[in-house]
């Protein structure tokens, strides 16, 4: 939580997203959050890293990563059924299940440069962008909003609040108080926290890995809303300063 | 690297119909904007948009792939046909080692390993899950078992051929396979990440689903015999859906690029990749209860762009639904208002606009108010050829 670190925060939103944690074969389940291993993914995949370059990946799975649930959304679940190519017949069924019409913060905190370059990944990325699902793709563009010198939970607790406007309107009589934020432990922080199989330590189709990592839960109070459509905040102010940022990556 | 993305938007109306159903035989539905809406997934329009490419002769066979777990007896026919004097046992089983070399599991299957004890003939291995292989990627393998066909083990325990084998499955991979992409799961090496993203497409206004009551007379019946011959229910919904799909024009290029020859050039695959993409996601049609329903219906109004920043759905215009009134138009023209509205207003905000090439193809004049969005096209045909004309263009004069 060194105030040399600095902070990416994203506004996850669209009509599905679906954030797996654990989920195997024929049962595709989502958390009711979005998980580190995917917001990690996301920008791995703008910034146009490889699935199998666990090198280029390790120093975006040291960040510290937490979220924001602004707007809860509501589980969907979706039957799939597959047809083989030849004979038609069916193939296994499964199960699928998505978060609809939520609205998230999702913040990474760490190394500045390293956080440069993938704001200005997201602007140009390499890969198509989604919301941990390929079938969902983020509506709008994710304003990518990088803050110097602060710590996640900061940001977190001061970015307004980015629900939609036709929420916010039915809940102008009775607002939520507080907003749910889930987010990795400081690295000096005694709070007592939850774990989550969810620190990704290698995409590759191989041998796809994940680990233990912390949950901490914290609920914040409600900011200020945002404007209408954008929020308060000018999303390219720090945006490519230095085009040559992406020089250098992998494709 | 240079990015180059193609998204695509349209507006499409579907009378009462059920393209896409539940495991209750209820059309596929999702809350957006706080109010329920009809939703078909993206696999049922992806499969749509693959069974058009060939349907409709939008590819030629040699252009797409085959997904099939009968790998095997495929390989084999290929070997004969370039080798006549190589038939059945032979044929199969240089077929078996040359797929097993490139990294895929076969087996026979168990049921049919028990019919053979009973005296039947024996029965080919099979893969153990579907393969999608390009036509190309078989040839290649049949050329490569026939390479080896005097003593096809001893040929691929070297490292150097049986890395070939691989190789063969990796490059020269076919549209559908570079679009849509490949999933093995015990040969990742080989897998293909897709360059498409298609989203579940969503009405654009509030929808509830409907029950249709039916009662069926039997012709036969005689006029002591009262009722009916069968009741029963179907579900289905009627909506003006927003479709989006976008296209990662570079990553369409990596991937069909891998495996050619010096003297072939990149851009021809690429262009007739990138038509059929834009044709077959405007055109098809999910045939869920089609014959129920005879939901055949196009299009009214669609927008293609072409654009060096990043994909850009246009949904969040739709968040609040569409109340059509009724002066008219009905959800399209409201849509298309909306769209008209939200898309230059998006792309000034985030400085979208300069890197952006927009055509539109639109019918009647409820769709009037998108017609400065972009180029108008005459026609599907003319809006393909133009953005296939521009990608290529694009490709040869990176920006």
């Amino acid at each position: 939580m060194s105030s040399s670190a600095s902070v990416l925060a994203l506004r996850l939103a669209g009509p599905l997203q679906s954030w797996g944690a654990s989920s195997r074969f024929t049962r595709r389940t989502t958390e009711t959050a979005p998980t580190k291993s995917g917001v990690i993914g996301l920008l791995a995949a703008a910034a146009g890293i490889d699935r199998e370059d666990d090198d280029s990946l390790a120093p975006l799975t040291h960040l510290r990563f937490g979220v924001r649930i602004d707007q809860p959304g509501t589980l969907l679940r979706d039957f799939h059924t597959a047809h083989h190519g030849v004979t038609g017949k069916s193939m296994p069924l499964s199960e699928r299940y998505y978060l609809a019409d939520a609205v998230f913060v999702a913040a990474v905190e760490g190394d500045p440069a390293l956080l440069s370059r993938l704001h200005t990944a997201l602007r140009n990325p390499v890969y198509l962008p989604f919301l941990g699902r390929r079938s969902c793709p983020p509506a709008a563009p994710l304003e990518p909003h990088l803050r110097e010198h602060t710590c996640l939970e900061d940001v977190l607790r001061d970015l307004p609040w980015q629900a939609s406007p036709w929420y916010r309107r039915r809940h102008r009589n009775h607002p939520p108080g507080r907003l749910t934020v889930l987010r990795e432990k400081g690295a000096d922080e005694k709070n007592p926290a939850d774990t989550l199989t969810d620190q990704p330590l290698s995409f590759s189709a191989a041998h796809r890995r994940h680990t233990l990592r912390t949950v901490v839960t914290d609920a914040v109070p409600v900011p200020a809303a945002a404007g209408e459509h954008i929020p308060d905040h000018d999303p390219f102010t720090a945006l490519i300063d230095d085009p040559e940022l992406l020089d250098g990556e992998t494709v | 690297m240079n990015r180059i993305f193609l998204d695509v938007h349209a507006l499409q109306t579907v009378p009462p119909s059920n393209l896409n159903r539940d495991d209750t035989g209820a059309p596929k539905t999702a809350v957006y904007g706080g109010v329920p809406r009809a939703r078909v997934s993206s696999q049922a329009w992806k499969r749509a948009m693959r069974t058009y490419f060939a349907d409709e002769h939008l590819l030629d066979p040699s252009e797409l792939g085959v997904r099939t777990k009968k790998i095997v007896e495929l390989l084999a026919d290929r070997i004969s046909g370039l080798d006549p004097a190589v038939q059945g046992e032979t044929a199969l089983r240089l077929a078996d080692e040359t797929i097993k070399a490139a990294g895929l599991k076969t087996e026979v299957p168990k049921r049919k390993a028990d019919q053979a004890k009973e005296g039947q003939a024996a029965p080919p291995p099979e893969a153990k899950y579907l393969v999608f292989l390009s036509a190309r990627q078989l040839d290649g393998l049949a050329r490569h078992a026939l390479a080896g066909a005097g003593d096809i083990t001893a040929f691929l325990k070297d490292k150097k051929n049986k890395d070939k084998a691989r190789e063969i499955a990796d490059s020269r991979h076919s549209v559908d396979i570079a679009l849509f992409g490949r999933m093995v799961a015990d040969a990742a090496d080989i897998n293909v990440d897709a360059a498409v993203q298609v989203a579940h497409a969503i009405s654009v206004h509030r929808t509830e689903t409907e029950s249709d009551y039916y009662t069926a007379v039997d012709d036969e019946n005689t006029a002591e015999e009262t009722g009916a011959g069968m009741i029963g229910t179907i579900d289905f919904n009627s909506a003006t859906l927003y479709r989006y799909a976008a296209l990662g024009v570079h990553h369409l290029a990596t991937t069909l690029g891998q495996g050619l020859r010096e003297d072939e050039p990149l851009t021809e695959p690429l262009r007739r990749a990138v038509e059929a993409f834009v044709h077959s996601f405007v055109a098809s049609l999910p045939t869920g209860k089609i014959n129920t329903f005879g939901h055949h219906t196009l299009p009214d109004a669609v927008i293609v762009k072409l654009r060096t920043t990043r994909p850009m759905s246009f949904v969040a215009a739709f968040e609040d639904p569409i109340r059509s009134d009724l002066s008219g138009g009905g959800h399209v023209r409201e849509a298309c208002d909306r769209l008209a509205a939200y898309v230059p207003d998006i792309e000034h905000k985030f400085a979208d606009e300069d890197t952006t090439h927009t055509w539109v193809l639109r019918v009647g004049p409820n769709t009037q108010k998108i017609a400065d969005l972009g180029s108008e096209a005459e026609s599907l045909r003319d809006l393909v050829s133009a953005i296939g004309h521009a990608v290529t263009e694009r490709l040869g004069n990176p920006a």
